[in-house]
């Protein structure tokens, strides 16, 4: 046999060895049927729990109004807290009322407009009402207080102009300036949107750390990875196979997801290119493998694997920004989410999947995937090698 | 249910547990890491946000407008461009969350008494952020436009504008914020990181409890052994509720000095109802652990079960009163909400069993619920 032969004889043998491997590792996992229910679960029911069941925005926010005016002005001001923003409950008269119902979480909102309201207003002399908010959840306490103040202030600047008798007493001939805002990607700010492809990402992520980890412990406690070790298999041999069903298993979960969930039920518009986003969701499963197979080298056992787990997924989800904006983090972990691989593929999904990103725009998360994957796969590697032998 | 046999199984449950160093260690590190990441990192105070502005005006008016924005703290701001249209580019790739364009004639609209147009662009993929964004632009935007409602008035009635100022605006709104007054994210939150840990990590460390010796072949010996099925399910469960309980106190030190979280009710209260709380979570994990037949499929299965609810329909990142009406049934089916409430009435506002007794026995229905399912699924029979 020439040199030539024999080489391709040895890729021959290389590339059957994988399919063997992989077609293994397959008929593992479909051999389990509860853990293929649980992984169908994850990139379908779960997802579309996320994206329907949940909104940041503040809605039907329980609002009680002290009136001590009774005006045309006071009830003018009280008719703009309008819904789906906020719904009012019924008006009150004392302020102990005000005080138990926030103690008891009734209100959200409490307005009080004091007495000669109007009069104040039409005489131009400067008057005060008070909103008290229940911030025990921060965000709605903000939203409201943001909102409220909205809302007032707008009222306010329109009885100034009234009463100054500017521009005929229409705010939209007074010099003031008319701030539009428009929202871009997703004008209606939808929620859905945007949690289920962050639930979609987070399943992906879980899946790609815990799948091949999970692989490989199982072989190290059940003793099956002696029988690895005493064959021809060298590491790559061993591991690839179950970087490559797994992948196998979760880029099919994807497209599950997509043409069940996502497009379907929630509408999600596909701006880009979805070969790109298979591309780049290939190089981060490769990416995260990488950490799995590092979980496995240095537990034992799959209780063990399940621990580290979370403590290596749940700052990688948290660092990247998905749960609270990257604005939102105080500096010194800002600048942590760069070592999270979840952070470049975030950036690269919704650039594809909401704002149409192509490789021009994303190539500097693609870097940062890939370069974050070299090390650990590398390091990984390294660690499998070295029990191997 | 006899006692010897249940304290035997548990300590032997607490040996294998303890045997195994890294898992023991990670039992108590997980938990505690977990609250000190999210503690420090987790803030919902939108600031920094890049902006870049289009300005066609270029006039004196023009640029105090656009200085309004740049000195606050809410938005960093990256520079002016030409036209709006090269911006675009820089939304997609992250670059500028927001683009403020002032159109022409700003200035000479103003001074001649007539309304101004702007248009703020703002990037929506979290729409969260963008709401944020909205608030601080129509609150930067008042207060320009009282200034300039101050000297069209005062140059129309020929009053200083000093004087004016006194009067606008006319309604002075006073807020106040009830129970985390400085609005610091870290307070209100802290009671409830609390529960979410407390939602992700005891599963965790009870789910592989019982297929473990499924699969090592070791539940043999239990089938085989006099012990009760509630007894075996007693046994197992309590080494990982006394870990569990552990690591509250632990959390509740971190929670109080390293957070500073006032924490104003009863002690006893709040730690009886957390240890019925880890019950319930831990119980989870055992019926998880019941269910399957793979460690594997136990592992997987607690990630999707806990780790999502705890985050998202637990009231932490959204409040319960924002979910959706199956989110909100998805919500009361889970004990965190329960223990939510009665963390933040503990920590916060200082309220105790006399307010929270129905939380306190959905979490005791909860946990005798998952106890007899548990109790149903487990069988000392192998299966055919």
């Amino acid at each position: 046999m020439t040199m030539a032969q024999l080489e391709l004889q040895g890729l021959r043998v290389w590339w059957g060895r994988l399919r063997v491997m992989t077609v293994k590792e397959l008929l593992q996992l479909l051999r389990d049927p509860v853990l293929l229910f649980v992984i169908l679960y994850g990139f379908t029911a779960d997802i579309y729990n996320a994206g329907s069941g949940v909104t940041l925005q503040l809605t039907n926010a329980s609002m009680v109004v002290q009136d001590l005016d009774r005006s045309a002005a006071s009830r003018e001001l009280v008719s703009r807290f309008l819904p789906p923003e906020f719904s009012i409950g019924y008006q009150i008269t004392r302020d102990s009322e005000a005080a138990q119902l926030l103690d008891d979480g009734d209100a959200l909102l409490v307005l009080t407009i004091p007495p000669q309201f109007e009069r104040d207003l039409l005489a131009g002399h400067k008057t005060h009402v008070q909103m008290q908010i229940d911030a025990t959840n921060s965000v709605l306490g903000f939203l409201a207080y943001s909102y409220g103040t909205q809302i007032i202030s707008s009222y306010a600047l329109e009885a100034g102009i009234q009463s100054a008798g500017l521009g005929a007493g229409a705010a939209s001939l007074a010099p003031v300036v008319d701030n539009r805002v428009r929202v871009w990607f997703n004008p209606n700010q939808n929620d859905a949107w945007f949690m289920s492809i962050s639930e979609l990402l987070n399943v992906i992520t879980a899946f790609s750390i815990l799948l091949p980890a999970a692989a490989m412990v199982r072989e190290k406690e059940r003793g099956t990875i002696e029988q690895l070790l005493v064959s021809p298999l060298t590491p790559i041999q061993v591991m690839l196979p179950k970087t490559l069903a797994m992948m196998l298993v979760i880029q099919l979960g994807i497209v599950i997801s997509l043409l069940t969930v996502l497009v379907p039920v929630f509408h999600v518009p596909i701006q880009g290119s979805l070969p790109l986003f298979f591309c780049i969701t290939t190089l981060y499963i490769i990416n995260l493998s990488g950490l799995g197979l590092f979980i496995a080298t240095v537990t034992r056992n799959l209780a063990q694997a399940a621990m580290l787990s979370i403590l290596v997924l749940a700052p990688m989800i948290f660092l990247s920004g998905i749960w609270t904006p990257p604005e939102a983090m105080p500096a010194a972990v800002r600048a942590l989410t760069v070592f999270s691989p979840l952070y470049y593929y975030m950036d690269a999904c919704y650039g594809i999947l909401l704002k149409g990103a192509d490789l021009r725009v994303l190539w500097d998360s693609v870097l940062g995937i890939v370069v974050l994957g070299c090390f650990t796969v590398g390091f990984g590697l390294w660690r499998f090698r070295r029990q191997f032998d | 249910m006899n006692r010897t046999r249940v304290l035997a199984i548990a300590s032997k449950e607490w040996r294998e547990i303890v045997r195994d160093r890294l898992f023991f260690a990670l039992a108590f590190v997980v938990p505690a890491a977990l609250m000190l990441l999210f503690g420090f990192g987790l803030s919902l105070d939108v600031e920094h946000l890049p902006l870049a502005v289009v300005d066609h005006d270029r006039t004196p008016m023009s640029r105090e407008y656009v200085h309004r924005f740049i000195d606050s703290r809410y938005f960093d701001f990256k520079g002016y461009a030409d036209d709006e249209n090269q911006l675009d580019r820089h939304i997609v790739d992250n670059q500028l969350r927001a683009v403020l364009v002032i159109g022409p004639h700003f200035e000479r609209n103003l001074m001649a008494g007539r309304p101004a147009q702007v248009q703020t662009l703002v990037d929506g993929t979290f729409p969260f952020r963008a709401q944020t964004v909205k608030g601080y632009v129509a609150a930067i935007n008042a207060a320009f436009n009282v200034e300039t409602l101050t000297q069209a008035i005062s140059q129309i009635r020929g009053v200083p504008q000093a004087q004016v100022r006194e009067q606008l605006p006319l309604i002075g709104i006073e807020v106040r914020f009830l129970y985390n007054q400085s609005m610091k994210s870290i307070w209100s939150i802290a009671p409830k990181l609390l529960m979410v840990i407390m939602m992700i990590s005891p599963p965790f460390l009870t789910a592989l409890g019982i297929v473990r010796e499924k699969e090592s072949g070791s539940i043999f010996n239990i089938y085989s052994s006099t012990a009760s099925r509630g007894e075996f399910l007693a046994g197992k469960l309590l080494p990982y509720v006394a870990i569990s309980t552990l690591n509250i106190l632990v959390l509740w030190v971190l929670a109080i000095f390293m957070f500073g979280t006032p924490f104003k009710g009863d002690p006893l209260f709040f730690l009886l109802s957390a240890v019925l709380y880890v019950t319930c979570t831990t119980g989870i994990g055992l019926l998880v652990s019941v269910a399957v037949k793979t460690q594997v499929a136990a592992m997987i299965g607690t990630t999707i079960l806990t780790v999502v609810p705890a985050v998202l329909y637990s009231g932490v990142l959204i409040p319960v009163s924002s979910l959706s009406s199956v989110a909100r049934v998805i919500a009361h089916l889970l004990p965190g909400m329960y223990f939510a409430d009665i963390a933040m009435g503990s920590f916060l506002k200082g309220l105790g069993l006399a307010t929270y007794w129905p939380q306190v026995l959905a979490l005791a229905l909860y946990a005798c619920i998952l106890f007899t399912a548990g109790y149903l699924l487990f069988h000392k029979r192998v299966d055919a």
